[in-house]
């Protein structure tokens, strides 16, 4: 299920969330039409984490994380931490990552396999991140954009990239993921696929003045049409749905 | 709110005190008054300057190799909120701060031991060497003084070994026995005599 959003007035939703398969997090203080559009699909199936990181809203592009852990830059306080913590189902790492690159959602792009990074992280982080989230990193690209999390939305079946990616590029990178990648944008052409939107493996909320088109592209590639949503929960989710709830 | 260390002299910087200085790849530094970033800034070494805890640290005046030492940490990995943790981690505190104090005493007292002999050596020495300074007449007395206190010192030295169960009590003996020695002086032409002194 593909929705629109907007967080006070913004449409850079994946900005201001993160979504995986086994938490979401959310900035506090938006307008409750925000928060319903994340509740109506995910209320008791997975915790909605209102949070802060650094005393700013910016947590998606922050945070970094996927259905087994959790990163958090350095400047997240320790309240902070905490509130996560005990918010967030305990089979969830949570790591705070020292790292002069404190933006871990733009250089971090994850599922719940593999991790492409930015190529200038430092060697502790790509091991930490490995370890916490449990994935093989690679350092690279998105049509020569070091931010890969900024240009692209990852997964477990599939992923979008930055609408100027050449044809190789994809065919490398989908071949490192092993999932199908497709060059598209969101939120009327925005290449910014990564901060345009949030997605997991049954569901994805793009800004509100995402297009028709992009939208439908949005629920091909991850999957999201119907007899994907959670009542065909029998199908292809199963085993993460599954998986996510223990 | 955490309360950080100076990054200079390594006192705790309260909020609305000092001044952060972010460099360019991202490193925080507090300050916790003008002098440390003052320094900071004339890029004084702080393991150079005696005033700071960096030093102390890096010239064996301070317990650095402790386990009291490693609970007070920055973690980057928080554990769930749980009432009897926080109940237990608390009451450990206090603990373990008790046990911080003894130990930091003892280390103190490790590494001021044989002080006093070292000074009393010296002094011998001086007073040794400087002998051409009395009248002739004097120099056999005394060299006799002389070795009497060595031989009280050797004494008090040996008792010192035996008493380190408690501080305060030994500290109070010696100051008992400082009051009860009398104070000598040298009078010229009348050799050692008592010496007058109000306590």
């Amino acid at each position: 299920m593909a929705v629109r959003a907007s967080f006070e007035n913004s449409n850079e939703v994946g900005v201001f969330a993160t979504l995986t398969n086994s938490y979401s997090l959310v900035a506090v203080g938006a307008s409750e039409n925000f928060y319903s559009v994340f509740e109506a699909e995910l209320q008791d199936v997975i915790p909605i984490c209102h949070c802060t990181i650094a005393g700013t809203r910016i947590v998606g592009r922050l945070t970094a994380g996927n259905r087994k852990g959790l990163l958090v830059p350095t400047s997240t306080t320790d309240q902070e931490l905490q509130h996560l913590r005990n918010s967030i189902p305990d089979s969830v790492k949570i790591q705070r990552i020292e790292e002069r690159l404190s933006a871990l959602g733009n250089v971090i792009c994850a599922n719940d396999h593999v991790a492409l990074v930015h190529p200038d992280l430092e060697r502790e982080t790509e091991e930490i991140i490995a370890d916490v989230l449990g994935v093989e990193v690679f350092r690279q690209t998105i049509a020569d954009n070091v931010l890969t999390g900024s240009y692209m939305a990852l997964s477990n079946q599939g992923g979008i990239v930055h609408p100027r990616t050449s044809i190789q590029d994809q065919d490398e990178l989908s071949s490192l993921l092993q999932v199908p990648l497709v060059a598209g944008s969101v939120n009327r052409g925005s290449p910014v696929v990564g901060a345009g939107m949030v997605v997991n493996d049954w569901m994805a909320v793009t800004g509100l003045d995402t297009t028709a088109t992009e939208l439908s592209v949005v629920e091909s590639v991850f999957k999201l049409g119907e007899g994907m949503a959670p009542g065909a929960i029998n199908t292809t989710n199963k085993e993460t749905m599954v998986e996510s709830f223990y | 709110m955490r309360i950080e260390t100076c990054y200079f002299c390594s006192q705790p910087c309260y909020p609305s005190k000092g001044i952060t200085f972010v460099r360019n790849d991202a490193k925080v530094f507090k300050f916790c008054r003008s002098k440390c970033h003052k320094n900071f800034k004339m890029k004084r070494n702080p393991r150079k300057l005696a005033w700071t805890k960096s030093f102390r640290r890096a010239h064996g005046k301070e317990m650095t190799v402790d386990s009291t030492l490693q609970f007070a940490q920055r973690r980057n990995i928080p554990v769930r909120y749980n009432r009897e943790l926080v109940a237990t981690t608390l009451s450990a505190m206090q603990r373990v701060s008790e046990i911080r104090a003894r130990r930091e005493r003892q280390f103190y007292k490790n590494r001021m031991r044989g002080n006093k002999a070292t000074q009393m050596e010296a002094d011998r020495k001086l007073v040794a060497e400087n002998q051409h300074l009395l009248p002739p007449q004097y120099r056999d007395q005394v060299q006799e003084v002389l070795d009497v206190e060595a031989q009280k010192v050797d004494m008090e030295l040996a008792e010192e070994e035996d008493l380190e169960v408690e501080e305060e009590e030994r500290l109070k003996e010696e100051k008992s026995k400082m009051k009860t020695k009398r104070k000598q002086r040298l009078v010229r032409g009348e050799g050692v005599e008592e010496m007058d002194v109000d306590e």
